[in-house]
């Protein structure tokens, strides 16, 4: 009996210790964005990320998040507001990881946010800066599928605004996917995600570019 | 085992002892609750969000000296660090962030172009593609209200000023000879290509104290910082062959251009009313140097190297042969300037421009040579004491050394003067919230030439109405020593001064902007002289004086017709001044009681094409009749021109660009000339000065190579 309570005392206290508190402020926050609570989970990014000052993560997917969710917003003082406060973040973390491949791209979809906003306003400066970002992204890291989705989307949406085939980038998304299939997901809450959406944009290529 | 246990249960509860609760509320400046605010112990996982009153609660852990940090978007963020068992029922107050978008802005007088402004009336490209702007920036300038349209100069005229009293800056430094020379009823192009810059500030009065030596107006030009890619670029136009080339380092880039325009081809196929005995040749080369240094300091060196010629015979109702007018012009302008962030939110910002120009002049059988050398020293610092707070000083020192070498059969004489002015100012911007702010200056510049110390105090305000609307104030005082054609004449002079009373009204709302501005100014100390023309031999005095009031506005719409955004502006002004040799007070005929424009450009998906057209309208300026009698009293015929342009995407790297300018083909009249002998009816006979041409046509195919496909000179149109 006796150690039979022992032992459940140590597996409790083993089962609290199992998870830490970044784990459990990381898994928190993920579920938090999960459901769509997308200023909970950027407030609880941003206090793991004063707590966890030599980890990029928190602080990136707080600038992620901010993004993502500006995209479709019709006004623009806090379009702008919120864009700053993702620059921010992102500038934090590139701080703690610098020629992050991965940070970089997500600088891109900041810039792609404001440009979705209003392209004659923000297009001419941005979109260069864009390309640039996008290149030296891929000079770093070439087998990375994240950049050269990002890429590949990027080059898309100006193909698709020239009139042009697409037809070429569609290789790349293959090639993308491949990358996304044989990448070996070894660093806890690193931003592997990307396979479902190289995989949407591959069945688009397949409808458009078929004979009818 | 029992101890073990026990001091498990222990350990256990005196966690529980020790935690401790955090709690309070979070207020805006008026009182009222932000929900949704991130409340947290930095260096923590201890935290939370605030509710829809504003309240927090949160357990802790930690002990002793902890900071608390409330944050919510836009708001400054609030940080305090005490002992935990303070932060109970604690009340913070966190104050409006005023760098937000929707937070006021003091901008009487002034119009941002490019992507860095709060309020942008221009957009980049704007810039370029207006329809009779012909890459021209200040023809797109051209279109905003404020200013008059004086089709046979070129210039920017604004509010009831001439020419001579706007100038232009680039990167803070003064460009001296801005305009490229032309001969008389031909208007003149800016010498600065507009694809060098990213942001333009076009000031039309109240403007900043660290600004002088400008009657009307300030056109403050940023180069870019850094280019984003190496790439050549190729243009082939109708009037000539460009070349352009960016080199990217490390820490510096370099961009190279050149230019080479000849009128004649065009000038063959298309003659217009001069005799030409040498078309418009001219040869230009641009380079611009950045550098970056570790420490966020930026080095950017601009050069610029101009040459002009041309020859022609003009007609002229007193002269039965015409007017021969040649002229050879050189210009090489020099803009080196550094930037630099400091320790304790310091900033310096310095520079230096020089520009020497030189023309050689033939009117009939005189020969006049003109060299001017000038430049300008700059050395300012910025103090950010807080977003809300920031104080701004600086001093500066222009050196003009001017002379002139007249020589015809019976006449020669040289003619020179040093135009020194020393200047310093100091500035302070204050937000008191994000609905209300101020900035006020005072500038102090002593002329060397004239002997004289002038104060120019600054001062304007802006209130925040409603969330889209907000009205703002201006009053400054403006000096600035006469113009050249009197200095070389004459220096007993004081300077020429104004006073200007600016109230606006702004409304923002989804791409749209709304915008009103009444004027009032008051011209004092203008030169004054008793002849004709201004000779070696008049009489100056300073005893000139003048107003001009009125209203400008404007509306640009981006969003209610798809894939189309358009301009529109109006502007009134009632101006008179008694100068130069006026017998009295009169209407100036550079000025037009109404001008408008209409700027209007659609994409055309299908096409990969955007069309633009613009309408420019100007009421009848004044002339004099001498068979009436009386100055300045009659009016000419009203300035109309459409005008269109077409540019077609070949491929994203080809770009084929028309434009045509006055489409119509109006016939427009920009004065008249009368004889100064009354023929034998005793009339004066007259001759209507025309433009030079009714309609201009251009072609251009623009090709950029480099390693990004995707990019294009359509920037640069």
């Amino acid at each position: 009996m006796k150690s039979l309570l022992l032992i459940a005392t140590f597996i409790f206290t083993f089962s609290l210790n199992a998870q830490t508190p970044y784990e459990k402020g990381m898994n928190e926050a993920f579920a938090l964005w999960e459901q769509q609570k997308n200023t909970e989970a950027i407030q609880l990014f941003e206090r793991i990320a004063a707590a966890e000052t030599d980890n990029w993560l928190p602080s990136y997917y707080a600038g992620l998040i901010e993004i993502i969710s500006s995209f479709g917003l019709k006004d623009e003082a806090l379009l702008t507001s919120k864009l700053t406060r993702a620059k921010g973040f992102l500038d934090n973390a590139s701080v703690i990881s610098q020629d992050n491949p991965e940070i970089m791209i997500s600088y891109a979809l900041l810039n792609t946010a404001y440009i979705a906003f209003d392209g004659a306003k923000y297009g001419m400066t941005l979109s260069g800066e864009n390309v640039a970002i996008y290149q030296k992204a891929q000079d770093i890291a070439p087998n990375n599928p994240r950049v050269l989705l990002g890429k590949t989307e990027w080059d898309m949406g100006t193909a698709k605004f020239f009139g042009k085939s697409i037809a070429p980038y569609c290789e790349d998304v293959e090639r993308a996917i491949i990358l996304f299939n044989k990448e070996e997901q070894t660093i806890p809450y690193y931003p592997y995600s990307g396979l479902e959406r190289a995989n949407e944009i591959s069945s688009n290529c397949k409808k458009e570019t078929s004979p009818n | 085992m029992k101890t073990l246990l026990f001091l498990l249960l222990t350990f256990c509860s005196y966690n529980l002892f020790a935690q401790s609760t955090i709690s309070g509320k979070v207020i805006d400046q008026q009182g009222i609750p932000i929900m949704g605010a991130n409340v947290y112990l930095n260096g923590t996982y201890d935290g939370t969000a605030t509710n829809d009153e504003g309240l927090f609660s949160f357990e802790t852990t930690t002990a002793g000296t902890q900071t608390l940090i409330a944050s919510s978007i836009s708001f400054e963020p609030y940080s305090k660090s005490a002992d935990i068992t303070s932060f109970k029922g604690i009340t913070i107050k966190l104050k409006d962030d005023v760098n937000t978008l929707d937070a006021v802005t003091v901008n009487a007088g002034t119009f941002n172009a490019g992507d860095n402004a709060k309020v942008t009336a221009l957009k980049p490209l704007d810039i370029v593609t207006t329809a009779g702007a012909l890459g021209d920036f200040v023809g797109a300038l051209q279109t905003l209200p404020g200013t008059s349209n004086v089709a046979e100069d070129g210039r920017l005229f604004v509010r009831g000023g001439d020419a001579e009293e706007t100038q232009i800056f680039v990167d803070d430094m003064r460009v001296f000879t801005p305009y490229s020379p032309s001969a008389n009823n031909i208007p003149s192009r800016g010498r600065l290509s507009p694809f060098l810059f990213k942001g333009i500030t076009f000031s039309t009065g109240g403007y900043s104290a660290e600004y002088g030596q400008a009657l009307s107006s300030v056109l403050l030009l940023n180069s870019i910082s850094e280019p984003q890619e190496e790439k050549t670029e190729i243009s082939i136009m109708t009037v000539g062959l460009g070349l352009g080339n960016t080199q990217k380092w490390k820490k510096s880039s370099l961009s190279l251009n050149t230019s080479y325009i000849n009128l004649a081809p065009y000038q063959n196929l298309y003659p217009d009313n001069n005799e030409w005995h040498k078309p418009i040749e001219s040869i230009g080369g641009e380079a611009v140097y950045r550098y970056k240094f570790n420490n966020d300091g930026l080095l950017k060196v601009y050069g610029a190297y101009s040459s002009v010629n041309f020859d022609l015979t003009q007609e002229d109702i007193n002269e039965v042969d015409g007017i021969r007018f040649g002229l050879k012009n050189r210009n090489l302008y020099i803009n080196t300037s550094y930037q630099d962030f400091l320790e304790k939110d310091w900033s310096i910002a310095t520079g230096v421009s020089f520009a020497n120009d030189r023309s050689e002049i033939k009117y009939n059988n005189s020969d006049i040579t003109d060299v001017e050398n000038s430049a300008h020293l700059k050395i300012a610092f910025k103090k950010f004491f807080s977003s809300r707070y920031k104080l701004n000083f600086g001093a500066e020192y222009f050196i003009t050394n001017f002379t002139e070498d007249y020589q015809d059969v019976i006449f020669e004489n040289d003619f020179e003067f040093d135009n020194n002015i020393f200047s310093s100012f100091v500035e302070t911007d204050i937000f008191f919230s994000k609905k209300f702010a101020t900035k006020i200056g005072i500038r102090g510049e002593y002329s060397e030439l004239l002997q004289e110390l002038n104060i120019s105090p600054r001062l304007s305000l802006a209130y925040k109405a409603g969330s889209n609307s907000q009205f703002s104030l201006a009053y400054g005082e403006f000096f600035q020593n006469p113009k050249n054609d009197y200095l070389k004449y004459n220096s007993d002079f004081t300077a020429e001064n104004t006073t200007h009373y600016i109230a606006n009204y702004q409304y923002v709302k989804n791409k749209q902007i709304f915008r009103a501005e009444a004027y009032y100014k008051n011209y004092g100390d203008l030169v004054k002289y008793d002849t004709p023309f201004a000779l070696p031999t008049s009489s100056y005095n300073n005893s000139g004086s003048g107003f001009a009031k009125g209203l400008d506005i404007f509306w640009r719409d981006n969003k209610s017709i798809k894939n189309t955004e358009y301009w529109m502006s109006y502007s009134y002004l009632d101006t008179e001044r008694d100068y130069q040799n006026y017998p009295t007070s009169a209407t100036p005929d550079f000025a037009s009681k109404h001008n408008a424009s209409l700027v209007l450009k659609r994409w055309i998906e299908d096409w990969k094409s955007q069309v633009g057209l613009s309408y420019n309208y100007a009421s009848g300026r004044s002339y004099t009749d001498p068979n009436k009698g009386g100055f300045l009293t009659e009016q000419a015929k009203s300035f109309n021109s459409l005008n269109a342009n077409y540019a077609y995407l070949i491929s994203p790297q080809k770009i084929l660009y028309l434009s045509v300018s006055n489409v119509l083909g109006t016939k427009n009249v920009n004065g008249y000339q009368y004889a100064s002998q009354a023929n034998i009816d005793g009339m004066f006979d007259r001759r209507t000065i025309t433009p030079a041409t009714d309609r201009f046509f251009f072609i251009g195919f623009f090709w950029t190579i480099s390693d990004n496909k995707d990019d294009n000179q359509l920037d640069n149109l």
